[in-house]
């Protein structure tokens, strides 16, 4: 197993955001986590990388046990993120910003810099731009690159459809397609349920802080609960949205 | 009252200048500290101080009796700027260690890192007046000025019109320029200025770049303190004298000079303290130069009500530094 976690409670304060939660995700897999605004989804990536300390539980990577490795340190095992909100460092340009992804580790990056100049031709017309006067698209192209840059394991991706529009969405999950072909095994959490199920291998339903449900993305695309309450109970829509855009 | 003016302009421009220029270089570490972890570093003053002292111990051991000149001059000016350096560069990392890094670790307010800030001062300023300048200075009344041995030669280099231009002034200015214009560099060529940069413009995406929060927080009040060892060095070489307060008044008009040109903007740290030098020191001719410290405070208060952000915002977070 690449990443492994088991119980793992997080507290805010006194409120507990994560009251025990456990996933896995196996190399080479697209893991999508749903679930509402405030179920923890977000809480769940930045204790992964180290943004936030576990009250209890523990978190495996690559077999090791990595639940006190510090943040800075676990990006150099591998453990990417494109966090919410994009954090796009707004005063540095396109191009600063991508080797800020490369900042920990040495070598030659011309080779990393074209793949992803390459997966976002979109990003190779505006290096010089500063990343605060970007569009919202333009700036998440930036967040996954970044990510990318790092030479992650696992690329963990927070929402990287909000705040998008339609076909810009589907751009971005095809390029996370891609980017899993490739060889990098993603962990994608988002509100887009139905599009998330239909990208991702294995899904995590999440509701106030635990996992409702574990399954094969294709089985909950098609479970009435889930139906009812992620994906408006209408299939439909969203399938047609991604065969005219993809 | 006009011909005041004119007449005492070229005079008022070259101390305005020299004063400015060690306000600005004090400004630099209020504003790096504030860019990274939005903290007013209250305490930067008494670091402002210990520079002072650390070139009087140099200046002491040494015992250095008349003005230098020539390489002399050079060396002794080389080695009490390290040691200025590395002393007030010291005392800024031992201070976030002691005073800020214990708050922020277990997530306490601004506010409780402010009142720790002043905290700090208070017992830098009384440690310094009490234990340091009676026992390591030998100098049994503590908080009286103390003189130093004059180091250069301050007869005017040039003049222009009615203006003496004088060594200690060209140093003052010149230095810190150079001083400026490295940390500029610094900021923004460099890896670690790439690191900081980050970290004062999102400090959790910062974490997800592998970058090292505790390192540039570290570095940033070392480099902080730099500047001001430097500056409390050409106080030292202008004035000729500290204390163990110095740094209070000076302390707050460098604040003045960071909050006027856009506290976290370097580049308006350094327009900042020109300006205000210039501005209390033209200030003077009109009211007197008693009136010079209520000049920089009245600038600070309408600052602060009209146009908080500065003259130039705040840029290490949104745009170049
Ligand atoms: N910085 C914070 N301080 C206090 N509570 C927080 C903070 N961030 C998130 N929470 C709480 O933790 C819970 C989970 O939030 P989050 O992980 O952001 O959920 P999601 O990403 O699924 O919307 C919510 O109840 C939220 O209010
Ligand atoms: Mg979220």
């Amino acid at each position: 197993m690449l990443l492994e976690i088991s119980d793992m409670r997080v507290h805010y304060g006194k409120i507990e955001a994560l009251k025990g939660i456990s996933l896995e995700v196996d190399e080479g897999e697209i893991v999508t986590l749903i679930g509402a605004n405030g179920a923890g989804k977000t809480t769940t990536l930045k204790t992964i990388s180290g943004l936030r300390p576990v009250s209890s539980g523990s978190i495996r990577f690559q077999g090791k046990n990595i639940t006190k490795v510090p943040g800075h340190k676990r990006v150099l095992l591998g453990i990417g993120q494109s966090p919410e909100g994009r954090g796009v460092f707004p005063g540095m340009t396109v191009h600063e910003n991508l080797l800020m992804g490369a900042y920990a580790r040495k070598g030659d990056l011309s080779k990393d810099l074209e793949e992803v100049y390459g997966l976002f031709p979109r990003l190779a017309e505006r290096k010089t731009q500063f990343g605060g006067t970007m569009s919202g698209g333009e700036q998440q192209m930036v967040a996954i690159g970044r990510a990318l840059m790092t030479k992650p394991r696992v690329l963990l991706l927070d929402e990287p459809s909000m705040g998008l529009a339609p076909l810009l969405v589907a751009q971005i999950f095809d390029i996370i397609r891609e980017i899993n072909r490739r060889g990098t095994t993603v962990l994608l959490v988002e509100q887009n349920a139905s599009q998330a199920l239909q990208l991702a291998h294995r899904a995590y339903v999440l509701e106030t802080g635990q996992v409702l449900k574990s399954a094969p993305a294709a089985d909950l695309l098609n479970d009435p609960e889930v139906r009812a309450a992620y994906l408006g109970g209408d299939l439909g829509q969203p399938e047609e949205e991604t065969s005219e855009t993809g | 009252m006009l011909n005041d003016f004119i007449d005492q302009f070229g005079p008022s421009t070259v101390g305005g200048l020299a004063a400015g220029a060690i306000y600005a270089l004090i400004a630099l570490g209020y504003t790096m500290v504030y860019g990274v972890l939005r903290l007013i570093n209250f305490a930067h003053s008494e670091i402002f101080m210990i520079g002072t002292f650390s070139g009087l111990a140099v200046i002491m051991t040494l015992g250095v009796s008349e003005p230098q000149s020539g390489i002399a001059l050079i060396g002794l000016l080389l080695l009490l700027s390290v040691v200025a350096m590395v002393g007030s560069g010291a005392a800024a990392v031992a201070l976030e260690q002691i005073a800020y890094r214990p708050l922020r670790k277990k997530g306490s307010s601004r506010l409780a890192a402010l009142i720790s800030a002043i905290g700090a001062s208070i017992f830098l300023q009384e440690l310094f007046a009490i234990v340091v300048i009676p026992h390591l200075y030998d100098h049994p009344r503590g908080r009286d000025n103390i003189g130093t041995q004059q180091l250069l030669d301050k007869e005017p280099l040039f003049t222009l019109g009615n203006t003496d231009v004088r060594p200690d002034h060209l140093i003052v200015i010149v230095a810190s320029i150079a001083m400026m214009i490295a940390l500029d560099f610094f900021v923004n060529r460099s890896r670690i200025g790439r690191g900081i940069r980050a970290t004062a413009q999102n400090p959790e995406t910062a974490v997800l770049m592998g970058i090292n929060i505790d390192r540039i927080v570290r570095i940033t009040f070392f480099v902080g303190g730099c500047m001001a060892g430097i500056a409390g060095l050409l106080y030292l070489l202008q004035f000729e004298e500290t204390r163990y307060n110095i740094g209070f008044v000076l302390g707050i008009k460098a604040f003045t000079a960071a909050v006027l040109g856009g506290i976290g903007n370097l580049r308006g740290a350094l327009l900042g303290g020109l300006a205000l030098g210039l501005i209390e020191n033209w200030g003077a001719i009109f009211f007197g130069s008693a009136w010079k410290d209520v000049i920089a405070f009245t600038v600070l208060v309408v600052i602060l009500m009209f146009r908080p952000t500065g003259i130039l915002g705040e840029s290490l977070q949104v745009a170049r530094a």
